[in-house]
């Protein structure tokens, strides 16, 4: 038995970008067609496990080349299937269902938006609005570092309710500003307190420039608060099912 | 950095589409993408595990510390209102070392990856975060106000 990666599934009679490097060891990236769907595949390292650096990194550089021009779904790292498995059980069996999704997302590209406030600038804006806080932090001002641990806690704590009020705010607000450009929108929880929204956008061809120029507007109105990060585009990974 | 292309006159950060950014990469592929049953997961260096523990960060007291440090750190009476006295410049070294410390869970993220799977090889900057300008005071002209 020969083990194939999975980068991810195109329409058949897809032509692969040039200069396509996978992570196997020939590095070689292709396609293998069933009816009217491909899979675009390569080799495995077979003396180690998947998952360093090099492997992530291949990973999403073949499966966005691709989705620059074509729709892509792309697989969740790592996809491994025996080779004999690859028609018989991946394409066959799901084909329709891969179809339909592929015919969902055609003619669109996905963008991830990562936005930040800039904490020196809001925490001072928290302290300006919160006079419970700006008490406290007077209080723990006079204090020696290692003293009052419950009430630094305590201001920890007030401090980041106050970003998630304001952060739940300004995430909708970033949302309405771009969701015309976009087909849909998808969210993710933010991790920390200081980081406001990551969503991805489904933003159709046609519409990247405009989605793109409506990000740097974006980016400009808030220059003095906020930090954006714009990724894309890439392949519809937050719009793919996830089984 | 290969990371931030920022065109000139952007306030945008750009990277994917191969930008070799490894935070980036990982938030993309690692827990979004379709799934078949029919795949093997093969051995992963506990890679799995530990992403997701990096990106779901809960509300700690280990948070709350930082943030309160974060903010007894700040100069409150120096911005905007003229003048910099001694006590300002010894606040302003004190803010860029907190500023320092309590920003990038991604970077963070990507760290304990690099860790695990050994290291930046072929290393190109995973640091997007910083930017060279000092945030300024903001005009507040938000929706949250239209809200209030």
């Amino acid at each position: 038995m020969t083990a194939t990666y999975v980068y991810g599934l195109v329409a058949a009679g897809t032509r692969l970008p040039d200069g396509l490097t996978g992570l196997g060891p020939t590095g070689e990236v292709r396609t293998v067609e069933h009816d009217r769907l491909a899979a675009i595949v390569g080799d495995v390292p077979e003396d180690r496990p998947l998952g360093t650096r090099a492997d992530l990194l291949a990973h999403e550089a073949v499966v966005d080349t691709v989705a620059r021009e074509t729709t892509v779904l792309p697989m969740r790292f790592p996809a491994v299937i025996d080779d004999t498995g690859l028609v018989d059980e991946l394409m066959a069996p799901h084909q329709d269902q891969f179809l339909a999704v592929l015919a969902e997302l055609e003619g669109a590209v996905q963008y991830t938006l990562r936005a930040r406030y800039e904490q020196e600038v809001l925490l001072r804006e928290v302290l300006e609005d919160d006079e419970e806080i700006r008490e406290l932090d007077a209080q723990l001002r006079e204090l020696p570092q290692d003293a009052g641990y419950n009430e630094r806690i305590r201001l920890g704590e007030l401090i980041v309710a106050a970003l998630d009020e304001r952060s739940a705010v300004d995430a909708d607000d970033i949302e309405a500003r771009l969701q015309p450009y976009a087909q849909r929108v998808s969210r993710s929880p933010a991790p920390q307190p200081d980081e406001v929204i990551t969503a991805a956008f489904l933003v159709p061809r046609d519409q990247t420039a405009a989605f793109e120029e409506a990000v740097e507007k974006l980016g400009a109105d808030t220059r003095d608060w906020l930090r954006l990060r714009l990724l894309g585009p890439l392949a519809p990974y937050d719009f793919v099912a996830g089984s | 950095m290969t990371v931030a292309t920022q065109p000139s006159g952007s306030n945008v950060e750009r990277g994917g589409s191969g930008s070799g950014s490894l935070a980036d990469v990982v938030e993309l592929i690692l827990d979004k993408g379709l799934v078949i049953d029919v795949f093997v997961r093969v051995s992963l260096v506990g890679i799995e595990i530990l992403t997701i523990d990096a990106r779901i960060v809960v509300a700690s007291v280990d948070t709350f510390l930082r943030f309160a440090e974060a903010t007894n750190r700040l100069d409150l009476y120096g911005k905007g209102k003229g003048g910099k006295d001694l006590t300002e410049l010894t606040q302003g070294i004190m803010e860029g070392g907190a500023k320092g410390k309590t920003s990038g869970v991604l970077d963070a993220a990507a760290d304990k990856v690099e860790e695990l799977i050994g290291g930046r090889d072929d290393a190109p900057d995973d640091e997007p975060e910083e930017r060279a300008e000092r945030p300024r005071r903001r005009p507040r002209q938000r929706v949250r106000e239209r809200a209030e």
